[in-house]
């Protein structure tokens, strides 16, 4: 049982380490030094580093049931999967003002076309599922934890999950607001003259104010995914109530993973077929909003998947 | 390259087999599986299956006072190990039973 002899640690064995980052934080502390000393004795190749990135991913989506705890890992799931929905609901919405909703744009070009058409309508199938899902599973949970809340008196409880309803609501109250003072007269679409996307749907409002209100609408989202999320965690809560929520966060996560990969290949489909004067030929904004899709998306998947898998009662050995 | 065929090799049971033997630590039982099973598990292999085998009861980890933690099989460990090896030897006198009569294999 004796170890081997030490071997000289390179660019390799730092490439192994840096994989090793790539692992949850519990999985790291409780296997972490076990595996730099193995590597140690017998020496980190890339094939190595390549090994322990691969085994990574399952460490993420199938974590070892013996070093979480069920519930928690059910609570941070949810607390996770709600923070990536609503940043990817976020996003949703945005494809929708600037793609689906132009139809003075599309509706002579590009509606036609069957890949367009058809990403349109798995887009919309899919985020009313995942709508429902989030309904089924989040709004039964969220009550429960106000009634908790509110009969133990922790206010700051109770203001983390209100944030979910005002802080929402008063995004939509100052929106309409700066909608209303600053909105003018659209251009009208003019087939010789080129134009950016977000110049041309806005909503009316000018590309400056409407970034800005992407911006705020981005924040507004994800603050109120927080709150509930937070107040999850602090409150402790457990129970076939956490269970459901569990459970329909994983259908959430996923309807809208699809939804966000339908929107891609729609857009993906305007920068390609759409004509120059509609404004989607622009490769940096297809680029960010392909990449943030993918990145929450991914983000969303899994933590769900780690969530459905902890919901499950453990085997018996 | 073996197309797969040689799944019956499964890390996991390469790992049992291994403890088995006595408590090892990581770097001890892929030298041990390396030498007497031609098998070399890498880092991230091992480590995946070490936490899987854990996870299901069927190994321990012992205290240790270095970094080199040694593991042991379970009572567990051991049932599923000897249920495995006996299907493993179920087929494998199959094989050479049919290998035998219809191709004259005259091996062991």
């Amino acid at each position: 049982m004796s170890a081997g002899q030490p071997r000289q640690a390179g660019g390799a064995h730092v490439l192994a380490r840096a994989a090793l980052g790539l692992y949850p934080p519990v999985w790291r502390a409780r296997y972490g030094n076990e595996v730099l000393a193995l590597l140690e004795d017998s020496g980190a190749g890339v094939a190595a580093a390549a090994s322990l990135a691969w085994h990574a991913v399952p460490a993420w989506a199938c974590p070892p049931r013996h070093l979480y705890d069920r519930r928690e890992r059910m609570r941070a799931s949810v607390a996770t999967v709600g923070m990536a929905w609503a940043l990817l609901a976020g996003l949703a919405a945005v494809f929708t003002q600037l793609a689906q909703a132009q139809r003075q744009v599309q509706g002579p070009t590009l509606a036609q076309h069957p890949v367009i058409a058809w990403s349109y309508w798995a887009f919309d199938a899919c985020l009313v599922v995942s709508v429902l899902a989030v309904a089924v599973g989040g709004v039964p949970l969220w009550l429960v934890m106000l009634r908790r809340a509110r009969r133990a008196r922790r206010r700051g409880e109770v203001a983390l999950l209100l944030a979910a309803a005002v802080v929402p609501a008063a995004y939509l109250a100052a929106g309409a607001v700066v909608v209303a003072l600053v909105r003018g007269p659209s251009r009208p679409v003019v087939p010789w003259e080129s134009r950016s996307m977000v110049d041309l749907a806005n909503g009316g409002v000018g590309p400056r104010w409407f970034l800005a209100l992407v911006l705020l609408g981005f924040a507004a989202a994800l603050v109120s995914a927080a709150g509930p999320g937070l107040a999850l965690r602090r409150l402790r809560l457990h129970g076939p109530v956490l269970v459901l929520a569990a459970r329909a966060a994983f259908l959430a996560a996923v309807t809208m993973g699809l939804a966000g990969a339908a929107s891609v290949v729609a857009a993906v489909g305007l920068y390609q077929w759409a004509p120059a004067y509609a404004g989607y030929r622009g490769a940096w904004p297809l680029a960010v909003y392909l990449s943030a899709v993918l990145l929450a998306a991914a983000v969303a998947v899994i933590s769900a998947a780690r969530g459905i898998r902890a919901s499950r009662p453990p085997a018996v050995a | 390259m073996r197309d797969g065929l040689d799944r019956w090799a499964d890390p996991p049971l390469l790992v049992l087999a291994s403890l088995a033997e006595e408590p090892k630590h990581g770097y001890a039982i892929t030298q041990d599986i390396a030498d007497t099973m031609g098998v070399r598990l890498s880092a991230g292999t091992l480590y995946a299956v070490i936490s899987r085998l854990e996870s299901r009861g069927l190994i321990e980890a012992l205290e240790s006072d270095d970094r080199r933690r040694p593991y042991r099989l379970t009572a567990a460990g051991a049932r599923e190990l000897a249920e495995q090896s006996e299907r493993m030897t179920q087929v494998a006198s199959v094989a050479r039973q049919r290998l035998r009569v219809n191709y004259g294999w005259a091996g062991a």
